[in-house]
């Protein structure tokens, strides 16, 4: 289990400044399937329950019917709880000192990579559409110097705001990075201060 | 035509598709409830998703099985019951 206090190679005083999630817009497209999903066949055996009631009296169709009524549900259910899981753990961590980005694809894939804020060479936020506008979640794209390629934050929450920290994060670590090369620790801190 | 042995198979057949089915549900969600824990940020939300998830699950196999416990398990399936749906003017040549 990770603690935002105690994060992986955590170095010293750094804290995280900004933890993100997908937008619970995100999680939209999952309630709305789960709920058609599971309503639609409900609704149809409410609508032929007579024709239902009767073959679940029968001695061979009415478990069968049971057994793969349960099934649907169950997979529906679990189909539903991987989808959240997902959602779940895409998690990007924004520190004073670096970026953390950690993505869940599917059960069996997941990527963790970190960005020192050093390194980072433009931030870009990005709001498309009616809906992103609407309820104000979109992109941001953190670009590195590198061949790392970029960093992207997907449908977060006011990805205006979060390019902004991320800006001024990057411009006190840069000098808080060349005040390092000048001078001593102790120089440092007092900078950062 | 042709007599097909008298064969039959209880109904509680179903039930190893069904405990298949199961077993494959049991690892899929330790598996995932596994991931939540290992890699979930810590906290109460992490706690009450796989309450959730895990009381979900309850409610629908006690569901289940509260209308499975009605059926009689041993009641056969027997081949020459389905003999009887056969219409020969599906297959006159035969």
């Amino acid at each position: 289990m990770m603690r935002l206090d105690h994060l992986p190679n955590q170095r010293p005083d750094e804290h995280v400044v900004l933890f993100l999630r997908r937008q619970w817009f995100a999680l939209l497209a999952i309630v709305f399937a789960f709920i058609l999903l599971t309503a639609v066949p409900l609704l149809i055996g409410w609508y032929f329950w007579p024709t239902l009631e009767g073959l679940l009296a029968q001695n061979v169709f009415g478990p069968l019917l049971v057994i793969l009524g349960s099934i649907y549900f169950l997979s529906i259910w679990l189909f539903a709880f991987l989808e959240f899981t997902d959602f779940y753990l895409d998690t990007w961590i924004i520190t004073n000192e670096r970026i953390i980005n950690i993505e869940q694809e599917g059960l069996f894939n997941r990527t963790a990579s970190e960005l020192d804020l050093a390194a980072v060479q433009d931030t870009t936020a990005e709001i498309r559409g009616i809906l992103q506008t609407v309820f104000t979640y979109g992109q941001v794209y953190v670009q590195t110097a590198g061949e790392k390629g970029r960093f992207h934050f997907k449908n977060i929450d006011n990805p205006e705001r979060v390019k902004e920290i991320v800006t001024k994060l990057v411009e006190e670590d840069k000098r808080r990075v060349s005040a390092l090369g000048a001078g001593g620790k102790g120089k440092v801190k007092s900078v950062i201060k | 035509m042709f007599d097909l042995p008298n064969i039959s198979v209880p109904v509680g057949a179903f039930l190893i598709v069904y405990g298949a089915y199961m077993m494959f549900y049991v690892l899929y969600s330790l598996f995932n409830v596994y991931h939540l824990l290992r890699y979930g940020v810590y906290g109460f939300g992490l706690y009450l998703l796989v309450t959730i998830f895990t009381g979900g699950t309850i409610i629908l196999v006690a569901g289940s099985t509260f209308l499975l416990m009605g059926y009689d398990w041993a009641h056969p399936i027997s081949l020459d019951n389905t003999v009887e749906y056969y219409n020969e003017d599906l297959f006159p040549a035969l």
